[in-house]
């Protein structure tokens, strides 16, 4: 350890002598990295887990929801009430204006909210948006939404994803106008956008007093794309960043050792998980359309052990196939814990007593997956490792051609079962088991209001996935967050990172 | 080699006429290749490696497949907290390296000697028969050593390894196929100047026929640069494994390849170091020694040193 430090310490020197400008507490700047590129900052047109963290500090939903304690409250609404299953009344803030100076009013909301459920204009997740109807004004600071079906989950979404844009210039900009030059009511306004690269973002002075969010505190943040993380540490050594996040376990810990820096730990609600080709779209005779093939693999693999010693933190094993805080997600159900002896009869049962060769296709964390890998191995199933980008994996799975993959699910942080299960089980193209009583169920639970009576559907679809092995659920995420000492800052459960929420110590 | 002999028995005794005990060829050449310091450097490195990956099951002290997640990422035995347990330390899978590296050094080695052998082949005919028949037979091939050389040889793998996958098979054809060119150059001009030497004309005189020419007055000499661009594609094909296998594109896990492993190690560089710089430390010796044996042969071999 000693020599490691000597080392960074050595490479922090040759940095800071090289003149790297150190912006942080003294000039109100606070610099942060992202890993990905981020294409479009127009939140409805990317994604990407860093476009939400813009979102988030660049315009405001309706309702905001407080991540800590996961209160409903009023932001751009001031309150809202529902006045049947499928209308919902709003009464809006009056005396808030848009960064460009523009007064919000029911025109903004009404124009966002027809603009985005128009699935012509093809916002990126169909599903934040496409349980809307429409939006009608009822006066200059009243509207209504009309959904298409009864959906429960409506505020949730209106306090995540669902955020509202100014009608004027959003007519005229445009999404790609919207990307280069962001404007919102956010407690921060965008000062420059090199897109993929650079964002540089200002405290908006005008932030309208009564807002959930609070008034940022920090000054300036300048927001770079630095996709390795050795990098990312050597700048955060020398100054140059004060704020990172997603560090891999290993290098958290080391950084922890190293002390100098804050590390938090946070879990996410991103959950990863083995997909099996249950409906046997890859091919009739494909082995995971058997049962006992996908029960002897969920047997083999020991999450507890991956969890332990390489997510580390507080990352959980996963039993069900949802975010242990997501609403209606059943822990009740089938369990199958690590045992080898069993995987290996359940193979032998199922008519493959010498073991068998599978294609096991992956497209992040090379390593879990490595390890997933050797356990596999170790009762006999020999696999052909793909690793593919996420893009052309999900294509392939769109086709059905993937019959084995460890895919993972943020459900875009939205603390509802529906985000993910009824995303992947109700026969779409990305449904791999293709199981028409599980649709039906998820169906009744979707639309339904009576959340008695969700939680009871729900619970009957999850038990039968588990039960079946459709998938097996492997671990929640977690997520590193290393800043500053001189940075006030405590992770959310999200993992959507909050600027405004940030201060200075 | 015969017809090199052959050769020096004529230039030989015109050296040192009057001195009778003086050495054979055979000894000049055999005295030449241990006084080279380059040459014997990187044959007793290769042959080494070649022992080491020959003998891996016995000298490898774990199975390099194995697996202890509880044991993960211990550093090598110099390191205060290095063990002798695992004298190179674990890998992020808890798999011993020193294990990993002998078993790798079988990957590479089979990688570089196949490539190199599929694509000498190629490359060999092809330059022998544009040097030796001219005309329309150099035409073309000339036209098809220039289409290879406009190709990007890392642009084309990767994008012929991304569609049928990466596979220790795929790589070693895809590398064979691509990199016969210097062969094919070297051997076009070699033959060109052969074919109108003395000896050539004079085995045309006497009705040789054109296979007998070709393996017997043509191949064996050029057979000494044929070993000196054996030995450098040798190393290229080697290094572009690792680059292919350390883009993701390469040998797929969780088989042991060098450049592999570098990959996996490039996630940990900033604290631990040595999960890349050993493999990495591996294939520049392997490559070093390769070059220095090409090197040398090639001085050795070279005419104008035969004295």
């Amino acid at each position: 350890m000693k020599q490691i430090l000597k080392g960074a310490g050595i490479f922090a020197l040759a940095m800071a002598a090289a003149g790297t400008a150190a912006a942080n507490k003294a000039d109100d700047t606070l610099n942060v990295a992202f890993s990905k590129e981020l294409e479009n900052v127009d939140s409805y047109y990317n994604s990407a887990r860093e476009g939400v963290i813009l979102q988030r500090s660049i315009w405001d939903g309706l309702v905001y929801r407080d991540p800590y304690t996961g209160e409903y409250q009023g932001n751009l609404a001031t309150d809202w009430q529902w006045v049947d299953d499928k209308t919902l009344e709003f009464n809006l803030r009056q005396g808030v204006t848009f960064h460009n100076g523009e007064p919000f009013d029911a025109d903004d909301v009404v124009a966002t909210v027809n603009w985005v459920a128009d699935e012509k204009n093809g916002v990126k997740t169909q599903r934040n948006v496409n349980w809307m109807e429409s939006a009608e004004k009822i006066d200059q600071f009243k509207v209504r939404i009309h959904l298409k079906a009864p959906f429960p989950a409506a505020i949730e979404y209106l306090a995540g994803p669902v955020s509202i844009y100014p009608n004027e210039y959003y007519a005229e900009a445009g999404p790609t106008g919207m990307g280069l030059n962001p404007v919102g009511t956010g407690p921060y306004k965008v000062v420059s956008v090199e897109p993929g690269k650079h964002f540089v973002l200002e405290k908006y002075e005008n932030y309208h007093k009564d807002s959930p969010k609070g008034q940022a505190n920090i000054g300036r943040l300048d927001i770079r794309t630095i996709p390795d993380f050795n990098t990312q540490a050597a700048e955060l050594f020398s100054g140059g960043l004060d704020w990172i996040w997603q560090v891999p376990p290993d290098q958290a810990e080391s950084l922890t050792a190293m002390g100098g820096f804050t590390v938090a730990n946070e879990s996410t609600m991103r959950i990863g998980y083995l997909q099996f080709d249950a409906a046997g779209r890859s091919g009739e005779d494909n082995p995971f359309t058997k049962k006992l093939v996908r029960q002897a693999i969920s047997h083999a693999i020991d999450r507890e052990a991956i969890v332990q010693s390489m997510l580390q933190g507080k990352s959980r094993v996963v039993n069900s196939a949802c975010f242990p805080s997501q609403f209606g997600c059943e822990q009740d159900v089938k369990t199958y814990d690590y045992d080898p002896e069993k995987a290996k009869q359940l193979l032998a049962e199922a008519g493959y007593p010498n073991g068998l060769e599978i294609d096991f296709y992956a497209y992040r964390d090379r390593s879990y997956a490595e390890a997933m890998l050797g356990f596999l191995e170790a009762v006999g199933i020999k696999s052909n490792f793909k690793l593919l980008q996420y893009s052309a994996l999900r294509e392939l799975n769109m086709k059905g051609e993937v019959p084995m993959s460890f895919q993972t699910w943020g459900s875009y942080s939205i603390n509802d079962v529906s985000a993910i299960v009824s995303q992947y089980f109700k026969l779409g193209s990305l449904d791999s088991a293709q199981d028409k009583q599980v649709k039906e169920w998820l169906d009744v639970a979707d639309s339904s209001v009576d959340s008695e009576e969700r939680k009871e559907y729900y619970s009957k679809a999850l038990k039968k996935i588990a039960e079946e092995a459709y998938w097996l659920p492997l671990f929640s995420y977690n997520s590193n967050y290393v800043f500053s000492q001189d940075l006030e800052y405590a992770p959310t459960t999200d993992a959507i990172p909050r600027f405004f929420q940030m201060s200075w110590k | 080699m015969a017809n090199t002999t052959e050769t020096m028995n004529t230039v030989a005794p015109k050296v040192e006429p009057e001195v009778l005990s003086s050495p054979t060829p055979r000894q000049i050449l055999l005295t030449k290749i241990l006084g080279h310091k380059g040459l014997m450097f990187g044959a007793i490195v290769l042959l080494t490696i070649f022992l080491m990956a020959l003998f891996a099951p016995l000298l490898a002290p774990y199975d390099p497949y194995h697996q202890d997640l509880m044991h993960r990422m211990i550093p090598p035995v110099w390191d205060a907290k290095g063990s002798w347990e695992n004298i190179l330390g674990t890998d992020h899978l808890g798999r011993d390296y020193l294990s990993r590296l002998l078993y790798g050094a079988r990957i590479s080695l089979a990688i570089g000697a196949i490539a190199a052998l599929i694509s000498g082949i190629i490359g060999t005919s092809m330059g022998v028969a544009a040097g030796y028949f001219g005309g329309r037979v150099d035409a073309c091939v000339t036209f098809l050593i220039n289409v290879r050389l406009a190709m990007p040889v890392v642009l084309v793998a990767l994008a012929v390894v991304a569609l049928f996958g990466g596979s220790l098979q795929v790589v070693i054809t895809v590398l064979g196929l691509l990199l016969w060119d210097r062969f094919a150059v070297v051997m076009r001009s070699a033959t060109l100047q052969l074919r109108s030497m003395e000896y050539v004309t004079a085995a045309k005189a006497i009705g040789c026929s054109t296979k007998r020419i070709l393996f017997s007055e043509i191949m064996p000499n050029i057979a000494n640069s044929l070993i000196v661009i054996v030995t450098l594609e040798m190393a290229h094909a080697i290094l572009l494994e690792a680059a292919l296998s350390f883009l993701g594109l390469g040998v797929q896990p969780p088989t042991p390849s060098w450049g592999l492993m570098v990959s996996e190690g490039k996630q940990m560089l900033l604290f631990q170091p040595w999960m890349i710089a050993i493999p990495g430390v591996a294939l520049f010796i392997l490559v070093l020694a390769i070059n220095l044996l090409g090197d040398g042969l090639r001085d050795v071999s070279a005419p104008e040193n035969r004295n």
